[in-house]
């Protein structure tokens, strides 16, 4: 479903008649004059053409500053012939690419035409299909193809706008004819030029421009459905000089747009630092930024700008985060006034305000807040408890009095698999498998585990490990990691002045104890990452490690022997079979070659039963829609 | 939330004469069958009972101690008559006052079937109603009435209507969500209304479980408030949570910012159920030391009991985020993300927990991080050099260094004279300042006439030639002879329609020369 002002077409009168003054002086000689013989400027006049291109690009100013995606936007310039100035690429929907086109065209020039032709074009344009339009399924009954034409220019009277709107309607009709009877032929080969789509609605802005003082004979007229509700059609009449004032006003209804205007803002003179004087200043945003105030206005304030009062800010400012709801692009009203400037200035260094409604009687309500990110202004709603508030405490929830967590661990596991803006697709799935090798052996505690608490000892080869693929002198380092160890122990010495107090053993039976953890964790360790070559190479040299040390200690080693092959595959397997594996050419890991074909490291389990999920602990119901389709036939 | 209100006193009709019962009686057991379901499912919600006839009195304000509610139904006054619209109108203000109008919100409306009996007909009630209302509500109707009653068949049109209208809001720029329904008892007795509140129970206030995981770390968890489902209206497509929530990476609090969010959640963790507990801990606890080792095992498997004692994922990375000052992005279904943070109630400043933020569905809901399905680990390439946050994006608003074209579109924002006035201004500055700001002026008047052709104003450029030839007039005779010569070319080259006028041409100041020259003599 597209919206009306998914597409909106200017058509620009172009004709000789747009050349005459709009009879408003603009006065550059402000300031007081510089002493005798200091001759005046003249007063400098725009013409009609300069008052409409300027509203009109202050008008898609605000549009793309709002909605830098999906809002359209195209020129046609009308004399002689129609000038397209852009299409509905998003590389042509910029500021730049319009100015760059106006500068081709010119000021006017003598010679025929009139704003038929651009008229005509605009319409047909309207049929070409936007690049979301393209995606779409055509056939999609929910797919309108809708928009809105403002065409700026002059007429003689009512009658003409009347046969202006006329022929524009016809110009639709006729087009849509066309364009339906080419659907289904043009389906088949229209890859390269998509085929022109009905145009469901289009609602024609005409704007009737005046110079300063000529009387027209043109009025306002309201919304006007013509064609059986094919086209709407409006009338404004404007003098040029307030022409960019009323599309001013026009853009609001047409994207839901509302104003604010933020009042008594401290600003230092230029002149005078140590003075401050209040200035106000205009932004327009989404209308539903307004939604916590409307209850509380009346329908003249809900149709002029909110006057929201500017609280000094206290400190540290929070930014948007007060905002527990949505948040929406701001743009100043004027963006080339001063104290605009200073506002924005001051969001952009990355400061917020906070808005708060003006009371009469006293008492502070904050409403909004402002505030910049990435470069774009923000403003969001505050107010209202969450219903979030009050959250049961963690602590006494499942793990809540787990006291050994490895917080620090995790916070280097989440320094490691930090996020960047990356180009091109897969970037989440690299990032996710990465996680997933990051994670594949982590005990979540401390006292579950003892070769992450060794410190410097074993960190090169827990730290190495879990990279995707080792180099020759990374398996090297691992290799010296096990070495010192298997050195270590059969010293009888044990790494244990990095181990929390209740974990160092002093009797040599505990210590043998430790050992046999520590090698087991090992092997579970590198066997869950024995997916390349060079990890395998590192898994038979620490099961070489282990028959080794395995040896040592004669009746130990039976026991772990005879454990192991009762245990399951995952368990650790003792010293005879690893050397047996190795001796083979290569160790057994717990993954078949057609899982590691398949990429995860972990086949995934079957997913649970989606009804059980949601049923938490109850009883899972089936086909639970079906009684409520029931009800809804009631 | 939840939220009641009943306007019936009226004998239920004696088919059953062996129990008496009013209407009244029955919608309070259908209340605290509600409230006995909360109890189990959703201890979190909040609700209110608020009574209504001509008038509406908030009998119990916004609670999670649901017995003050069951304490105060039997104490209940009647009233005159059903007036719905005046309920509806209590309850906005109610929750707009509490709440604001962001806060979803559920209304059952226990009714006693009928249209009301005001002085007014079906269709003047439906336009009195104080629908859509401005915060983003679905209202369920339990008509508390035999169902095959005449006055049924002529109230339902305008429940649906209610119903249809609630969700209708129009501050849901961000999609909508389902709407409620009504809930006929099959027949009007206690087990009747109690089976009718049930399915809505269980249709609107199912506690929503999933799995968040990270890489192969994992925890049961459980959202609350539960999420809803998101259409996207613009798209026709729709935005269901997925029962796994997965933990893409991680990033700074700062970098991530303020997400353009439509819902926030509290995960809670939940004791991970038979089988499903150890299989992450497996390694930990099948390492031979641990089944061996006789020590403190009695303790062990009183640990095992009490789920608070059994390590959970989510507790840890709670932990490490609001110790890391991180976030981490998370994947909520096809083309929704969300963020995960270490949230701290203000007023609660040592109660932490973790919040989910569900961002608008596609991959534009925080443009200073890009496109969130590119969000990814730094290239082993580059890793050394990767890109960094934020990415930045340029608006007419954005000031200086967005290219040439001299500030995006504020650069020719002359639709108000002042703006006119002040860039004019700033050419006259820099003429007065030759021979020191030759290049500032020269680089102020390209910028000035750029703006004045797209715009078709010569005009201004005879304009502002008469100035620059005014001000070498009128130079004190100390003055560099150089100023006059600029000052002289400049105005001549603003004037003459072939170098003012050509877009391509660009005003570079007159050669210097002569400045050697006047040093030699």
């Amino acid at each position: 479903m597209f919206p009306t002002n998914h597409k909106t077409i200017f058509v620009l009168d172009h004709t000789p008649y747009f050349g005459i003054s709009s009879d408003y002086p603009i006065d550059f000689d402000v300031t007081k004059s510089r002493g005798p013989g200091y001759v005046p400027l003249p007063p400098v006049c725009k013409s009609l053409w300069t008052c409409s291109v300027e509203a009109a690009v202050e008008y898609c100013r605000i549009v793309w500053d709002l909605f830098p995606e999906g809002k359209l936007v195209r020129f046609v310039v009308s004399d002689s012939a129609a000038h397209i100035l852009n299409t509905w690429a998003v590389s042509q929907q910029n500021l730049t690419h319009i100015l760059n086109g106006l500068c081709l065209v010119g000021p006017v020039r003598p010679g025929a035409g009139g704003d038929v032709v651009g008229l005509c074009a605009a319409i047909e344009s309207m049929g070409e299909p936007s690049p979301s339009q393209v995606t779409q399924v055509p056939t999609d009954r929910q797919n309108k193809n809708r928009g809105r034409i403002i065409c700026i220019t002059s007429a003689r009277d009512n009658d003409s706008i009347r046969s202006l709107a006329e022929i524009a309607l016809n110009t639709l009709v006729q087009q849509n004819k066309k364009a339906s009877l080419a659907q289904p032929v043009a389906s088949t080969d229209s890859t390269s030029n998509p085929q022109p789509l009905v145009v469901h609605y289009c609602h024609l802005v005409i704007i009737n421009v005046t110079p300063e003082k000529l009387d027209s004979r043109v009025s306002d007229q309201p919304l006007t459905e013509m064609g059986g509700g094919l086209m709407g059609v409006e009338v404004r009449v404007s003098r040029a000089s307030a022409l960019a004032n009323l599309l001013g006003r026009l853009v609001l209804p047409h994207y839901a747009l509302a104003t604010t205007t933020v009042t008594g803002i401290p600003m230092k003179e230029e002149q005078n630092a140590s003075s401050s004087a209040n200035y106000d200043v205009e932004i327009i945003h989404s209308a539903d930024a307004h939604a916590g105030l409307r209850a509380s206005q009346t329908v003249a304030e809900a149709a002029g700008s909110v006057v929201l009062r500017w609280w000094t800010p206290r400190g540290a400012e929070g930014g948007a985060s007060g905002c527990s709801g949505p948040l929406w692009r701001v743009t100043p009203a004027d963006v080339a006034s001063r104290p605009s400037a200073c506002l924005v200035n001051f969001l952009l260094n990355g400061r917020s305000v906070t808005l708060e409604v003006p009371r009469k009687g006293g008492g502070r309500s904050a409403s909004h807040v402002l505030a910049a990110q990435g470069g774009e202004l923000w403003i969001g709603a505050l107010g209202g408890r969450m219903q979030y508030d009050d959250p049961p405490a963690l602590s006494e929830g499942a793990g809540g009095r787990v006291t050994d967590y490895r917080i620090k661990e995790f916070g280097a596991l989440m320094q490691q698999n930090r996020l960047h803006p990356l180009r091109g697709a897969g970037s989440n799935t690299r990032a996710r498998s990465r996680l997933q090798r990051h994670t594949t052996y982590w005990p979540l505690t401390i006292s579950s585990t003892l070769i992450f608490n060794l410190g410097a000892v074993v960190e090169p080869l827990t730290r190495l490990v879990v990279q995707e693929s080792l180099s020759d002198e990374e398996v090297d380092q691992c290799r010296a990691v096990l070495l010192s160890l298997l050195g270590m122990e059969s010293r009888h010495e044990f790494p244990a002045t990095q181990l929390p107090t209740n974990m160092r053993g002093k009797s040599s039976g505990r210590r043998e104890e430790q050992w046999r953890q520590v090698w087991s964790e090992l092997e579970a360790l590198v066997r869950a990452h024995a997916q390349s070559p060079a990890h395998r190479t590192l898994l038979r040299v620490l099961l070489e490690c282990r028959a080794h040390n395995n040896h040592g200690n004669d009746g130990e080693s039976r026991a772990t022997v005879i454990r192991a092959t009762t245990d399951s595959p995952l368990s650790p397997v003792g010293a005879g079979n690893g050397t047996a594996a190795a001796a083979a050419g290569d160790v057994w890991a717990p993954r078949s070659v057609l899982d590691a074909l398949l990429g995860p490291p972990r086949p995934l389990r079957r997913p649970d039963f989606a009804g059980r999920m949601t049923a938490g602990n109850r009883v899972a119901t089936l086909y639970p829609h079906l009684q409520q389709d029931v009800e809804a036939q009631h | 939330m939840g939220y009641v209100s009943l306007s019936m006193s009226r004998p239920v009709p004696s088919s059953d004469t062996t129990e008496t019962h009013t209407r009244f009686t029955v919608a309070s057991a259908a209340i605290n069958t509600f409230l006995d379901y909360l109890c189990i499912h959703t201890k979190l919600e909040y609700v209110a009972l608020v009574s209504f006839s001509s008038t509406f009195e908030v009998a119990v304000p916004f609670t999670r101690d649901f017995d003050t509610i069951r304490s105060k139904l039997p104490l209940l006054e009647e009233g005159d008559k059903t007036c719905i619209d005046i309920a509806l109108a209590g309850v906005n203000q109610l929750i707009l006052s509490e709440w604001g109008n962001q806060t979803p919100a559920q209304i059952i409306l226990v009714t006693d079937g009928t249209c009301g009996v005001g002085p007014i007909g079906r269709n003047r009630i439906i336009q009195a109603l104080p629908l859509p209302a401005s915060y983003p509500v679905k209202i369920h109707v339990l008509p508390v009435v035999s169902p095959h009653e005449t006055c049924l068949q002529q109230a339902m049109p305008l429940y649906q209507k209610i119903v249809d209208m609630a969700s209708s809001a129009p501050n849901l720029a961000n999609g909508t969500t389902s709407r409620g329904s009504i809930y006929c008892p099959d027949q009007l007795t206690v087990p009747g209304i109690v089976a009718a509140m049930t399915r809505l129970c269980e249709q609107q206030y199912q506690e929503f479980w999933c799995t968040l995981k990270c890489g192969q770390l994992e925890a049961r968890v459980q959202l609350f408030p539960a999420p809803q489902t998101v259409i996207n209206e613009g798209l026709g497509t729709t935005y269901t949570l997925s029962n796994q929530i997965q933990v893409i990476g991680f990033l700074q609090q700062q970098e991530l910012g303020t997400p353009i969010a439509i819902s926030k959640h509290l995960v809670i963790p939940q004791a991970q159920v038979g089988g499903n507990t150890s299989t992450r801990e497996n390694y930990g606890s099948k390492t031979p030391t641990k089944e061996g080792s006789s020590t403190d095992s009695s303790a062990t498997e009183e640990d095992m009991s009490d789920p608070s004692k059994i390590p959970n994922f989510c507790v840890l990375l709670h932990g490490a985020l609001k110790v890391e000052g991180m976030a981490a992005i998370v994947q909520l279904g096809a083309e929704w993300w969300g963020a995960l943070t270490a949230w701290c109630e203000a007023s609660r400043a040592r109660r932490s927990c973790l919040l989910l933020s569900a961002m608008r569905p596609g991959a534009k809901a925080a443009p200073w991080l890009g496109p969130l399905d590119q969000l990814g680990p730094p290239d082993e390439a580059n890793a050394a050099n990767p890109e960094t946050f934020p990415v930045r994006s340029w608006r007419s608003y954005s000031g200086g260094g967005s290219g040439g074209a001299g500030g995006g579109g504020a650069g020719c924002a002359w639709a108000r004279p002042h703006a006119l006035l002040a860039d004019v201004q700033k050419v006259l500055r820099h003429a007065r300042k030759l021979p020191d700001k030759t290049q500032h002026l020269y680089k102020e008047l390209n910028r000035l006439r750029r703006a004045a052709i797209s715009l078709g104003f010569s005009e201004l450029l005879t304009c502002v030639g008469s100035a620059l030839e005014r001000e070498r007039a009128s130079l004190p005779a100390s003055a560099s002879p150089e100023c006059a010569l600029q000052l002289a070319h400049a105005a001549a080259a603003l004037r003459d329609p072939r170098t003012a006028l050509d877009i391509k041409h660009t005003l570079t100041p007159l050669p210097a020369n002569f400045a050697v020259t006047s040093m030699t003599h």
